[in-house]
């Protein structure tokens, strides 16, 4: 029986997956736009995307845009590759729930 | 845990990344506007030219709208409360465009400077680019109406090769009316149709 996959705890969050579903979907994005696909709060959120940060799986850019602070998020190439295997992982381990 | 209830979890998380794509890709912009925007300059840049015969009317009535556009966009983006977050097709598309616009505007000079313009040769190249942009716009996002504003700028191409000045000029202005302005406000329709389906989803 081949081994089940084991789903990568740093995506699991519910927030984290949004977060990076979102991100992938884009070149980047303000962490205004985030919080309100997301519903989330400011601290939340800014705490979930720091452990995404930590991970490698974001990168942040931070500038000033007519006095005001803006927050760019950009998913890196470690987190798109993490997506992708937690998506497979997830599939892998609903197998034929699929699509029930 | 029971499996049932992990099995329910792990399928709400792959619904919930469907939806979270979904959504992020979900950013209709408006650009029916410009359509017909460009639509109303191409023919104010035809009406001054056939007026007093300026040679710079269709230089001078493209640069304003160039400008005129810029500051829409401008404005539009300010007035939004998070920016909208750029795709690659978005990129690309715009790329396009923006890349046409500076063709036609170092084109047109240079031939008019030079003492090689042609009227014919102008419609046909305008129609060639407004077809080329047309038809890779529609063809990236799939567009069946956009592939059709291309053919028809292709057969006002191939149509302002042939025929009197006149007959050039007519199918200019019908390409104009049917590609930019037809199409532009068919494409605001759609649009609002789009919006109020985001906003129902929201």
């Amino acid at each position: 029986m081949p081994e089940l996959p084991e789903l990568n705890p740093v995506i699991h969050g519910k927030l984290r997956l949004a977060l990076l579903s979102l991100l992938v979907g884009v070149e980047e994005a303000e962490f205004t736009w985030l919080r309100a696909k997301t519903g989330s709060t400011d601290g939340n959120l800014g705490a979930q995307l720091a452990k995404l940060e930590e991970a490698g799986y974001v990168s942040v850019k931070k500038k000033f845009v007519q006095r005001k602070p803006q927050s760019l998020y950009r998913i890196t190439d470690a987190g798109r590759q993490a997506f992708l295997e937690y998506v497979q992982a997830l599939k892998q381990l609903l197998g034929g729930a699929i699509g029930d | 845990m029971t499996v049932n209830a992990e099995e329910l979890e792990l399928k709400d998380r792959l619904s919930l990344i469907e939806t979270m794509i979904a959504d992020g890709r979900r950013t209709t912009e408006r650009w029916g506007w410009s359509f017909v925007f460009w639509g109303v300059a191409y023919y104010v840049a035809i009406a001054w030219t056939a007026y007093n015969q300026w040679p710079w009317a269709w230089l001078v009535t493209m640069m304003s709208a160039w400008l005129l556009c810029w500051a829409i966009i401008r404005g539009k983006q300010k007035n939004q409360p998070q920016r909208r977050p750029g795709t690659t097709i978005g990129r690309a598309i715009s790329s396009i465009w923006i890349a046409m616009g500076v063709s036609m505007v170092l084109l047109f000079p240079a031939l008019g400077l030079s003492g090689r313009f042609n009227w014919h040769i102008f419609v046909a190249i305008v129609a060639a680019m407004m077809g080329f942009a047309n038809g890779a716009s529609g063809m990236i996002i799939r567009w069946k109406a956009q592939i059709a504003t291309a053919i028809v700028w292709w057969a006002a191409t191939v149509a302002a090769c042939f025929g009197s000045d006149g007959q050039c000029l007519v199918v200019l202005m019908t390409a104009i009316f049917l590609c930019q302005i037809v199409f532009g406000v068919y494409a605001m329709i759609c649009e609002t149709r789009m919006r109020k389906q985001e906003a129902n989803h929201a």
